[in-house]
């Protein structure tokens, strides 16, 4: 298919400049676009081209920041370039004005926070705008809960596919790679001999590291040698602190423990500090749709400590890679949690692998992906079954003869990327000379040193399994699709909402709620 | 001149009073060739380097104009521009005129920022500062309100609405009062930390019954009818921008309205009078309420939310915020000395609203 994934109007992609959206986007456009011709259309910035195609992929970039600007951009584009399905990522207000732009198109919608808030969009629109979108991932089940309270009859439409992490990008500190970087962070912010609690985030009321700073009088009686590290990129602004800012400074400075702070720390250099610290804690106040942080901190190998809200403790298996906090206003609750932690060097260690573990088996990119591609392939089916139904009663509406051929062909990689798909696992002795067949080349090779190959051998067996199990084997095509779909009849689906291996409680409860149908007609 | 982006500038004992870089009166200058003015002289009267805006006036052979300098966005200032151009053409408020440019337009872009003439009006006097003054203000400020509504920003302006935020306004203020203590906890030997410590329980405990009482109140079902039937809060008005003119009350500097409730205008002109009053006048409060009512009418439902903002401990609130910053020098003596006096004024506040709470009752 002809794809288009529109961004946001906030930060371009690649994520020069980091951003949760933009970095999922960068995460799977390797592997979806060897499926698709993907075009992907976001804001333009002063050190990237307007257009550029790289590894196949198109990149279309056109004014931004402010939402209107942005939105009558996209449309313009729209108007003039077709495409089979448009991914439309966190903007729902960007529906409706895209729909108009392409009639015929499918569309799909990725959520990542409250942008169905009815502050964010007026709930006409929002009805409509569900109604004109096949799919909508979302990156929790809350965020999938959330809006399925506000829109009940987006529920069929819901689908949680989690976010992932590059687990050869973030290693843990013991890991020959990282060693000396960890080392050199530690010494050149007096970290030696400390034991480092880690917080990555925006200084935001909504993240709450003062409440962790609040936590370290409480620590400090338990613990020698603690330090914390705050990676902020807010926290050394000039012109403009926020009041927030002001606030954990002027405690900070008054802390019986160190407090580092790094301030900016650009996007691709941000493991080196996962990998400096002994355990990672993340404080969300808000209900936070689940933060990044937690597969990066996984990916580190360090334990979690984070609080019960919004998507958070969807990937804490408690006492098993963290612990979950239930009342995060309270400073004492996290120096608790962390203390139970920093007391048990063994539980410790065993967290961190149990997280480094997860991180490959199921927290890849690659899994998103797939998933991501399913979705896409069933959005596809979901407009056919639409036009026969009108067909059936009797209105005049043309099948698309592109719609007719892709329905007697199976989405399939495309022919050039195919046989990089399959050289992928021996990529070490392939031949390929294009520089993406080198990256992943050397990718490999750096997957044979990191020692990890047995734990990944298990990944992989993990990855695969849940296929053979599925319900209703629709055969994918490479064996990444790991997520089984189910299908009702006409517009209504059911989407069995996660592999196996993802079950926490909330979603043995959504599984539980979800009932299965299989495809009643296939034309 | 032309990738020059206006930023915020310094200002230190060494500058004088208005002083903005040079670049900016060129860029001014530049400005006004734009429009078809033969301007005699130009003063600044306003700036404001921390943000980036400024104000001139011109003297032109056609009268007195102003030149201002918007420092918020172009797309947010196209929302406050449009806004006043509604309220002079199409409601004939008193508001300032917007003199077009040569070819017919409201604005000029320039360094990143929209620029804007517009009539200085003349003559215009503070109103007495006393309760006549006092309810003057208050009716032109209803008018102002209910001229607004039907206002339909441009397409490309941002949607400036405060309508939805009352809720995170409250909680950010008890938040906030966490902040206030943790900050004074972990100063203690500074004078204004035990003051500030023995009094922030009582105002945390106003603001928390005040949130209760706000989700009692009718305010989902304002919000529910939308920003187009509120219209506009002004977000800076009181004594000096609202001023008598020849023919009536004039109401300037528009560049902060927002969509909103209107009672939040109408609550923060009562509360900073009373605080320059030192102490809560159920007369006043009363007559500056249907002096409002009178020109833009409030609902029972309305006024009870307009109580619940007045018991807010807004005034402490306010002088409080700043402590985040430099602990070390705000809370000294006359910090402590600024807490007493709200704590005092606060005192004679709770009669007051006790004896005009049911003033609404069976209105409407």
């Amino acid at each position: 298919m002809r794809i288009l994934m529109v961004c946001t109007e906030k930060l371009p992609v690649p994520p020069l400049l980091g951003g949760a959206i933009q970095t999922y986007i960068s995460g799977i456009l390797p592997h979806v676009s060897q499926f698709h011709d993907i075009t992907v259309l976001g804001i333009s910035d002063s050190s990237l081209p307007e257009q550029e195609t790289i590894h196949g992929v198109h990149y279309v970039r056109v004014p931004g920041k402010i939402f209107e600007i942005y939105r009558e951009n996209v449309v313009r584009y729209v108007e003039a370039n077709k495409f089979d399905l448009i991914h439309i990522f966190n903007r729902p207000r960007l529906v409706l004005p895209i729909r108009q732009a392409a009639p015929d198109a499918k569309m799909t919608l990725s959520m990542h926070n409250d942008m169905f808030q009815p502050e964010k969009i007026d709930p006409e629109e929002a009805t409509a705008a569900i109604a004109e979108v096949a799919y909508i991932v979302t990156v929790s089940d809350y965020i999938g809960n959330v809006i399925r309270s506000l829109y009940p009859q987006a529920s069929p439409k819901l689908h949680t596919i989690y976010s992932g992490v590059d687990s050869e990008r973030f290693l843990p500190g013991n890991h020959p790679k990282m060693q000396k970087i960890r080392n050199d962070i530690r010494r050149a912010h007096g970290l030696e001999n400390k034991t480092v609690i880690l917080f990555a985030g925006r200084l935001s009321r909504n993240k709450g590291v003062d409440k962790l700073i609040l936590a370290l009088p409480e620590l400090a009686k338990k613990f020698k040698n603690l330090a914390l590290v705050i990676v902020g990129s807010n926290w050394f602004s000039e012109n403009d602190i926020t009041d927030y800012v002001a606030y954990v400074r002027a405690l900070a400075k008054r802390m019986p423990v160190p407090v580092v702070t790094t301030g900016f720390v650009p996007p691709n250099e941000i493991q080196n500090w996962f990998a400096a610290a002994d355990l990672f804690v993340c404080t969300s106040q808000w209900q936070e749709p689940l933060a990044r942080v937690h597969y990066e901190a996984m990916a580190a190998g360090l334990p979690i400590v984070t609080t019960a809200r919004g998507g958070n403790p969807e990937v804490i298996f408690a006492n098993e890679n963290g612990l979950i906090v239930e009342n995060p206003e309270d400073p004492s609750d996290f120096a608790d949690k962390i203390a139970q932690i920093l007391s048990d060097q063994s539980l410790m260690r065993r967290m961190g692998e149990k997280g480094r573990q997860l991180a490959g088996s199921m927290y890849h990119w690659e899994r998103v992906a797939s998933e991501l591609l399913e979705v896409w392939e069933q959005a596809e089916k979901i407009e056919q079954a639409v036009v026969s139904e009108e067909q059936a009663a009797g209105m005049t509406i043309e099948p698309l003869k592109e719609d007719a051929t892709e329905q007697l062909n199976r989405p399939t990689p495309k022919a050039d990327a195919k046989e990089k798909v399959h050289s992928k696992k021996n990529a070490a002795a392939s031949s390929d000379k294009t520089k993406k067949g080198k990256a992943k080349k050397e990718r490999a090779i750096s997957m044979e040193d990191n020692q990890q190959t047995a734990k990944q051998k298990e990944a992989a067996a993990e990855r695969t399994e849940p296929v053979k199990s599925a319900p209703a084997p629709k055969q994918p095509q490479t064996g990444r699709h790991i997520k089984p779909f189910t299908i009702t009849s006409g517009n209504q689906q059911t989407l069995d909402a996660s592999p196996k291996t993802h079950l926490n409680r909330n979603q043995a409860q959504a599984k539980h709620d979800t009932k299965h149908f299989t495809i009643a007609s296939s034309h | 001149m032309k990738d020059i982006v206006i930023e915020p500038w310094l200002v230190d004992e060494t500058t004088h009073e208005f002083f903005i870089p040079e670049y900016m009166i060129q860029l001014a200058e530049e400005v006004l060739k734009n429009y078809d003015l033969s301007v005699q002289n130009m003063q600044i009267v306003t700036t404001k380097p921390d943000k980036g805006g400024a104000i001139w006036k011109l003297e032109t052979k056609s009268g007195p104009k102003s030149l201002k300098l918007l420092h918020r966005r172009p797309t947010r200032s196209l929302f406050s521009l449009g806004a006043q151009e509604y309220l002079v053409e199409v409601r004939k408020a008193r508001v300032p005129p917007i003199v077009k440019t040569k070819d017919g337009k409201s604005y000029v872009e320039a360094g990143g920022k929209l620029w804007f003439v517009a009539e200085w009006i003349e003559p215009l006097t503070p109103v007495t500062k006393d309760l006549e003054g006092a309810r003057k203000l208050c009716y032109a400020l209803g008018e102002f309100h209910r001229l607004s509504k039907g206002y339909v920003p441009p397409k490309q302006a941002e949607m400036a609405s405060r309508l939805h935020k009352w809720p995170k306004n409250y909680e950010k203020m008890i938040t906030k009062m966490g902040w206030f203590r943790n900050i004074a906890k972990y100063y203690p030997e500074m004078p204004a930390s035990p003051p500030l410590l023995e009094v922030v329980d009582r105002f945390e405990e106003q603001a928390r019954k005040g949130m209760e009482r706000f989700l009692q109140s009718s305010y989902v079902e304002f919000v529910k009818q939308g920003t187009a039937h509120w219209g506009l809060v002004h977000q800076d008005y009181g004594w000096s921008n609202g001023q008598m003119g020849a023919d009536g009350m004039w109401i300037i500097d528009l560049d902060g309205v927002a969509f909103d409730l209107p009672i939040r205008d109408l609550r923060k002109l009562i509360s900073g009078t009373m605080a320059d009053l030192y102490k809560w006048d159920a007369t006043w409060v009363r007559e500056m309420i249907l002096a409002y009512h009178e020109a833009n009418p409030i609902t029972p439902e309305l006024y009870e939310l307009l109580m619940i903002d007045l018991a807010m401990p807004n005034e402490f609130y306010k002088n409080m915020k700043e402590v985040v910053y430099e602990p070390e020098i705000f809370l000294n003596e006359q910090t402590a000395q600024l807490i007493q006096t709200i704590v005092e004024t606060d005192q004679s506040k709770w009669p007051v609203l006790a004896e005009i709470e049911n003033d609404w009752k069976g209105v409407g």
